[in-house]
């Protein structure tokens, strides 16, 4: 009786998207199912006799169990344990076997990855295993106490001692087995097809598994061992290449790339090519055959919203609102104009009031008046009065060209301001000095008091006016100074303009080789910043290392350092051998002007080069799409992103397999090109009839003639056809070929075993308790299952 | 638990009754399990090969030797046939376009793909 359990999908399953090749975009047909685990619990455990063995394949990649003499195995699923903790409650449970990762959400998965007992195809670690065993058995329907079935177990060729006695003691101590087995699953295949008349009684049989290729010659329907031969390449590596290649190819995908998904992609769409390099040559030439081979798997991508365009009212409300906004501000502003303007003119009116009082007042009170004012004399008056009217004016709204009116009063009154200026100093008199503004003063009554104190006064004022006149001077040199580098920036702002457009009409002209120039330029310029702030950051490093203040022996890692040390013991050497006459002569001391020469060029130089790389990026960035701006800080995630310049599209979102869906499998046939120095699937055959311990031609025509082919990777379309091509470059001339296929490569091992187990003589065939404790690990060592039975 | 957990019947229950030592018995919580279990090198090390005739079949004595034909030279990024390798990152690649691609990755990009060939540098 076989269970179904259709809820339980492989994981993965509900992410598909569409796939179809680029050139028909129709919808392909699934031509192989993906694996549904079967775990659902069976209830007809207590149905079976104790005699009746239970038949377990223990794969790298699936475990099979079921009972003996049956067709298909009861359970299967994948052989991995995940650890996860409970999110609420916080438990550590273990999880056998693939889910629904609907379920798992429930779990916090982060720190547990799934793990799996192997090592290569070696059983190591019997902790997980045991969890496998359980969840096994407990799936099988066991209860009870203890398993009272003898239990058929496969392993790998030439199986460790070890690992093998770690087995035994774990079947028979944790769960009370009465008796076990240990044999190759291979074998077991071989021999249900040999019954079937797939395969002869002398064959080859080649098995390409999850991590391990093994090819093992049968003669008189018993494995030859001594002939076998293994690599260590299979279904995990292919998969594990398809998934590195496509993650470099999209690394902003990289999530959506996960190991099942990736697994289901290679089993979907992955072939092997007859010949690699022609197959290699259609794609590189872009023929149509490569188009039609070519398979495309689009993401699901949204598009962004497309941004309507606004209706009439839209557009009339948006109008009504700003236009009542701008009508907000005038009036705001109106009213702020107009409060202005009557301040200034209350202060014009008393300004007015005042002058008037002061020309009433007699002139030796004028200080005393003006004392209680605030103003110290009448020009103060005067000149605020017409800086309010100024202003008032200005508040009143006059037209701009008043204001170049008023500049060049401005100019005006500034040569007024400067009378002085152009007065040599003897000639200045105390007068001007006195009041540098306004020449005429009423002389009237200092006359005669003034003739006494000027010839005293004259000898300080002299000093005061020079003071003024180099206050006038500065000032002057100073406004001076400002317009022309005003001048100046102009000049350069049309520079620059001339530039661009020089630089523009470059580009048009020839866009690529302008692009390029840009590049290299901006290569050339990152490289120097880089090194300048490497060797800045080293020299840093090593003077913050040191408390003694000079530069160890191995610490020197600077340039400039370096030069310096250079200098100082060549200038040290460049003397007689006896006395160190450095420095008699003056000339020497030019040494020291030389290294610090060396650093002060440097910062100099960063900086302009800073500026001219940033200027050339923006260019850059301005006319190449493709073009990514080197980051200043070093983290490797960001430079895996490059900006998107351009709208994402459609296309952004296709994960395209072209040559990678033969580029992968060929590593079955050249483990080379991942880096495994061993032989590939055609020549192992070669390799395992050399190791045959008799040489015989005819037995070796008989095990060309029958190549059996098992185990999960021979399910590559095209596998056929080049195993044989490829066995036929490395026999000799003639020999016959014969490369047959399992009836079932991935369930055939356990079908094999289950029939095995269901002879009457599969007792003798197994060991007890009794004689593994007994008979010791020499003997268990050398136990051999016999296959014909 | 939620009730769905329970009903997939995902968790493995902590008490199985045809054990006979129960997982929480044999490893207590608290000792650390990763230690206990040799690696595949450290088992083949024990198991002493040496010691028994070179004929007997053994774990060591199968392995495939090197391939004896000449390897082949594919482009690292796009797989075609590549004559030419970069001498300053040591990649493979098939004609001028790719080998614009290849001068232009960053040099974490560089590492992976030598590393999909096992000749990437690997500082330890």
């Amino acid at each position: 009786m076989v269970c179904f359990c259709s809820q339980l999908n492989r994981p993965g399953q509900r992410h598909w998207s569409i796939i179809f090749s680029t050139a028909s975009r129709e919808r392909l047909k699934k031509k192989k199912m993906p694996f549904i685990s079967k775990i659902k619990r069976q209830t007809d455990y207590n149905l079976f006799p104790s005699s009746t063995p239970i038949v377990i394949d223990n794969g790298a990649s699936y475990f099979r169990i079921g009972w003996a003499g049956e067709t298909e195995p009861r359970v299967i699923f994948r052989n991995i344990v995940q650890r996860p903790r409970h999110k609420t409650t916080g438990e550590t449970v273990s999880i056998v076997g693939d889910h629904d990762p609907a379920l798992l959400k429930y779990f916090d998965c982060t720190r547990s990855g799934p793990r799996s007992a192997f090592d290569n195809d070696v059983v190591y670690q019997f902790e997980i295993m045991e969890y496998i065993l359980d969840f096994a058995f407990d799936r099988l329907g066991a209860n009870g106490s203890g398993i009272d079935h003898p239990v058929l177990i496969t392993e790998c060729v030439c199986n460790p001692v070890h690992s093998r006695s770690k087995m035994a003691e774990l079947l028979f101590e944790t769960y009370g087995v009465p008796s076990v087995a240990f044999g190759v699953d291979t074998a077991f295949s071989y021999k249900y097809n040999q019954q079937h008349g797939i395969c002869g009684q002398d064959g080859l049989a080649i098995c390409p598994g999850f991590s391990t290729t093994h090819v093992i010659p049968f003669v008189g329907g018993e494995p030859v061992y001594r002939g076998s031969c293994r690599t260590n390449i299979g279904g995990y590596h292919v998969t594990d290449y398809l998934k590195q290649l496509l993650s470099l190819k999209y690394p902003h995908h990289m999530a959506r790339l996960t190991w099942e998904k990736v697994e289901d992609l290679k089993m979907e769409h992955c072939y092997i090519a007859p010949d690699y390099f022609s197959e290699a040559r259609l794609f590189q030439k872009g023929t149509k055959e490569a188009e039609d081979k070519t398979r495309c798997w689009q993401l699901p991508w949204v598009p962004p919203p497309t941004e309507e365009p606004p209706s009439e009212e839209e557009i009339a409300r948006k109008a009504a609102i700003k236009e009542r906004q701008g009508q907000r501000l005038r009036e705001m502003a109106e009213a702020k104009r107009s409060s202005r303007i009557n301040e200034l003119e209350n202060e014009l009116h008393g300004l007015g009031f005042l002058l008037r009082q002061l020309e009433q007042v007699e002139a030796n009170d004028i200080p005393s008046f003006l004392s209680a004012t605030g103003y110290v004399s009448k020009q103060e008056i005067e000149s605020s009065l017409a800086k309010v009217t100024q202003s008032l004016r200005k508040a009143k709204g006059e037209p701009k060209s008043e204001q170049a009116e008023v500049e060049e009063k401005t100019e005006a009154s500034m040569n007024e301001k400067y009378p002085l200026i152009h007065i040599p100093d003897n000639m200045l008199t105390s007068e001007q000095v006195l009041n540098p503004k306004e020449p005429k003063l009423k002389k009237k009554k200092k006359k005669c008091i003034i003739i006494a104190i000027v010839i005293k006064l004259l000898l300080a004022m002299v000093s005061i006016q020079l003071k003024e006149k180099r206050r006038q001077i500065f000032l002057k040199t100073t406004t001076e100074g400002r317009q022309r580098a005003k001048q100046k920036r102009v000049e350069e702002g049309l520079e620059r303009e001339r530039k661009n457009q020089e630089d523009e009409e470059r580009r048009l002209e020839n866009p690529e080789l302008y692009a390029e120039q840009m590049r290299a330029k901006y290569k050339e310029l990152s490289e120097r910043i880089d090194q300048r702030k490497r060797l800045k950051t080293n020299g840093s490093h090593t003077n913050g290392n040191n408390t003694s203040g000079g530069v160890g022996r191995g610490e020197r890692l600077n340039a400039a350092q370096r030069e310096r040390m250079r200098l100082l013991t060549t200038a040290a050497f460049d003397r007689g051998k006896g006395e160190d006459t450095f420095g008699a002569k003056d000339e020497d001391w030019q040494l020291y002007k030389l290294m610090s020469r060396d650093n002060d060029d440097d910062d100099e130089g960063a900086e302009a080069d800073e500026a001219e790389l940033a200027r050339v990026s923006s260019r850059l960035q301005e006319i190449d799409p493709k073009f990514v701006p080197k980051q200043e800080l070093v983290p490797p995630q960001s430079a895996a992103e490059a900006p998107r310049l351009r709208p994402l599209t459609k296309e952004d979102f296709q994960i395209v397999l072209g040559v990678e869906r033969f580029r992968c499998p060929e590593i079955l046939y050249h483990p080379n090109l991942v880096g495994i120095d061993q032989v590939g699937l055609d020549e192992m055959t070669g390799v395992s009839i050399r190791r045959l311990p008799s040489k015989d031609e005819d037995l070796e025509q008989r095990l060309t003639s029958s190549i059996f082919m098992t185990g999960g990777c021979c399910l590559f379309p095209g596998m056929s056809q080049r195993l044989e091509a490829g066995i036929r470059m490395i026999r000799p001339c003639g020999a016959p070929i014969n490369v047959v296929r399992a009836l079932d490569p991935v369930l055939d091992a356990w079908r094999g075993a289950s029939l095995y187990a269901a002879k009457l003589q599969f007792t003798e065939q197994t060991f007890t308790r009794m004689d593994y404790y007994e008979k010791g690990e020499d003997w268990l060592r050398r136990y051999q299952l016999r296959y014909t039975l | 638990m939620e009730a769905e957990v329970i009903e997939a019947e995902l968790v493995l229950p902590t008490y199985l009754s045809f054990k006979r030592v129960q997982m929480y018995e044999k490893y207590p919580k608290g000792q650390s399990r990763g230690r206990h279990w040799k690696h595949l090198k450290q088992i083949l090390q024990a198991e002493n090969y040496q010691n028994y005739p070179p004929d007997e079949p053994n774990y060591v004595n199968i392995e495939s030797p090197p391939s004896m034909h000449p390897c082949k030279r594919l482009c690292d990024m796009t797989g075609y046939k590549a004559p030419y390798y970069d001498p300053r990152t040591n990649l493979r690649y098939a004609n001028a376009e790719v080998f614009k691609l290849v001068r232009s990755l960053p040099s974490e990009y560089v590492q992976r793909y030598l590393a999909l060939r096992n000749a990437a540098v690997v500082l330890k």
